[in-house]
């Protein structure tokens, strides 16, 4: 009866704690239903008495939203594409052997991972610009995302593969199976949930990345949706419905895929931050 | 020629071309810019000689004006103060939080998961949410403080060189709490419960169970999550675009900012490329921290 009631309670806390961590998510909703005026006014409202549903076409039109939103899928898919080509097979070797190469290149991966992207932009954007690929920024940018990216999705999918015992390829060895060939066929269809969910958390944090776009793509017709919030988001901006309309619009993709994915984020990414 | 390619559909080789690829990429597009950072900032670089790599070498003048610009001291006192505030908030909030859902009540995993939320989320959106929140005269903060009786004035959070740096930390600390939380719950899952049930018989309460047996036992966790939370703050980027810009007048200004800014606004790279130098030091040495809390994970 009294661990009832304990339960209860922790209930009640944990939901009010939960109300008020979400909160500035719901008022970035609310305030996007709000008109022009509604949203100057004391006290402020929390529940939107005259919905102007209107705004989300109004702010995508307007902003040319369907431009940038597309500029940033092709530049979060090509970083996952690299990212994912290049970096699977290097999970898998760093989970399968160890040995001090393994151990350096492991440590390698880790130090290159924390390397901040505003502090690294500088040499980036000099070499690059050197070496001509500043003429092609959105390739510059999705490359630069790329090697930030990788070192996280190895660490996650080296977890998956460590899970996978190793005696599943020997079996397929001893049938007479390439190490190649083991590779393909047993320990990468097995691993896929993993590399899956990695894939998605590279996705979702090329398709919000700020500096390298900033800095690198000049041309608005080539921007991705954040500097395209950015620069709606003028130093004196008061059109704050019509700019959380365009980060509701910005995020919404991405809260429903975190919605369904939930699960494998929250394992794929304890298990590769702390295991 | 024969023998080089069976190895590499089977045997050795096949490793060895899998790991060697991608790291190549890493060494060139991570290891090399770093290593022309050092470079630049030993080196004179103008908008003229950008396109070169034989520039002036000038030593360590690059530094020693650095640090006699007079904004360069309260700018890495303000990175200090917002990496030291930020980590303080995330990990109390997030180790509160943590140690509530590890008491296991029914939906507990669930909401749980509602916290990751803001990871998902672009920063520039996270950004513009609170600088909306944050708004002086129209903000919703302000209203909720006002309300509330806890100011009287509204406090101009954005504009007000008191508090711009606060704008950013209040936004950062919630932005943090959700690793730092999901973190120490895997740590907290870990501990065997059989402890917590002997000290119970041994008659210690809650208080002395969690200084004697949780704090203890979560120390290596504890290192991990606050070194990886020094990383992610120096990351931070994003909310200082979207919020201050640094400003006013360099008050809420820290050193991975002023980096980009010196870059990026005043095309000065030498100087950017010298802050840059100097923070990743910084870094490494917290990543350094990090990936030996790890290390027995890493090598199980």
């Amino acid at each position: 009866m009294r661990h009832a009631f304990r339960e209860r309670l922790m209930l009640a806390a944990a939901l009010v704690l939960t109300t008020v961590y979400l909160f500035p998510l719901y008022w970035m909703y609310i305030t996007t239903l709000k008109s022009g005026s509604a949203i100057f006014a004391s006290p402020p409202a929390f529940w939107p008495t005259d919905p102007q549903w209107q705004i989300y076409g109004h702010v995508w039109q307007s902003r040319n939203m369907g431009r940038y939103i597309l500029n940033s899928l092709v530049i979060a898919s090509g970083a996952v594409a690299i990212v994912s080509v290049l970096g699977v097979g290097c999970a898998y070797v760093l989970a399968r052997y160890r040995n001090i190469w393994v151990d350096a290149g492991l440590f390698l991966v880790l130090m290159l991972q924390v390397l901040p992207a505003s502090l690294m932009i500088t040499p980036i954007f000099v070499g690059f610009s050197q070496v001509g690929l500043l003429h092609y920024p959105r390739l510059a940018v999705i490359i630069a995302i790329a090697a930030k990216g990788m070192p996280f999705f190895i660490v996650l999918v080296r977890a998956t593969f460590m899970s996978i015992p190793r005696e599943l390829e020997e079996a397929a060895l001893v049938d007479g199976d390439s190490r190649s060939g083991a590779f393909f066929r047993i320990a990468l269809p097995l691993a896929r949930k993993g590399i899956l969910v990695s894939g998605m958390l590279i996705f979702m944090q090329a398709f919000g990345e700020f500096v390298y776009s900033r800095s690198m793509i000049q041309r608005v017709e080539l921007q991705p949706a954040s500097v395209g919030l950015y620069s709606f988001m003028a130093p004196n901006a008061n059109e704050w419905n019509s700019i959380m309309a365009y980060a509701a619009i910005y995020m919404t993709p991405l809260l429903a895929a975190f919605v369904l994915l939930q699960r494998g984020i929250v394992s794929g990414l304890t298990s590769g931050a702390l295991k | 020629m024969k023998g080089r390619w069976s190895s590499i559909v089977d045997g050795k080789g096949f490793d060895i071309a899998l790991v060697a690829l991608p790291l190549t990429f890493l060494l060139t597009l991570s290891g090399l810019p770093l290593i022309y950072n050092v470079l630049m900032s030993l080196q004179q670089v103008d908008l003229f000689s950008l396109g070169t790599f034989w520039r002036p070498f000038v030593g360590f003048k690059n530094y020693s004006e650095l640090f006699a610009q007079q904004e360069t001291w309260p700018i890495l006192a303000n990175t200090a103060i917002f990496v030291a505030a930020s980590i303080v908030g995330q990990f109390l909030i997030g180790f509160g939080l943590a140690l509530m859902f590890s008491t296991n009540f029914p939906g507990a995993s669930w909401l749980r998961g509602l916290f990751l939320v803001s990871w998902v989320m672009p920063g520039l959106v996270v950004g513009a949410i609170w600088s909306w929140i944050l708004s002086g005269d129209f903000g919703v903060l302000n209203f909720l403080l006002r309300e509330s009786g806890l100011i009287n004035g509204n406090i101009f959070w954005r504009s007000d060189p008191n508090y711009s740096l606060l704008a950013v930390i209040i936004a950062n600390i919630w932005l943090g709490i959700s690793f730092n939380m999901i973190l120490l719950s895997v740590g907290l899952s870990a501990i065997p419960a059989d402890l917590y049930e002997a000290a119970e018989l041994d008659g210690a309460n809650a208080w002395q169970r969690f200084w004697t047996i949780t704090l203890p036992m979560m120390r290596s966790s504890i290192g991990a999550v606050i070194a990886l939370g020094i990383i992610l703050t120096l990351q931070q980027f994003d909310l200082f675009a979207a919020i201050t810009s640094g400003g006013p007048n360099d008050s809420s200004n820290v050193a991975q900012y002023w980096a980009w800014e010196l870059s990026f606004r005043q095309y000065d790279f030498a100087k950017g490329a010298t802050i840059s130098v100097i923070m990743i030091v910084f870094v490494m040495l917290a990543a350094f921290v990090y990936v030996r809390s790890t290390r027995h994970e890493i090598r199980g």
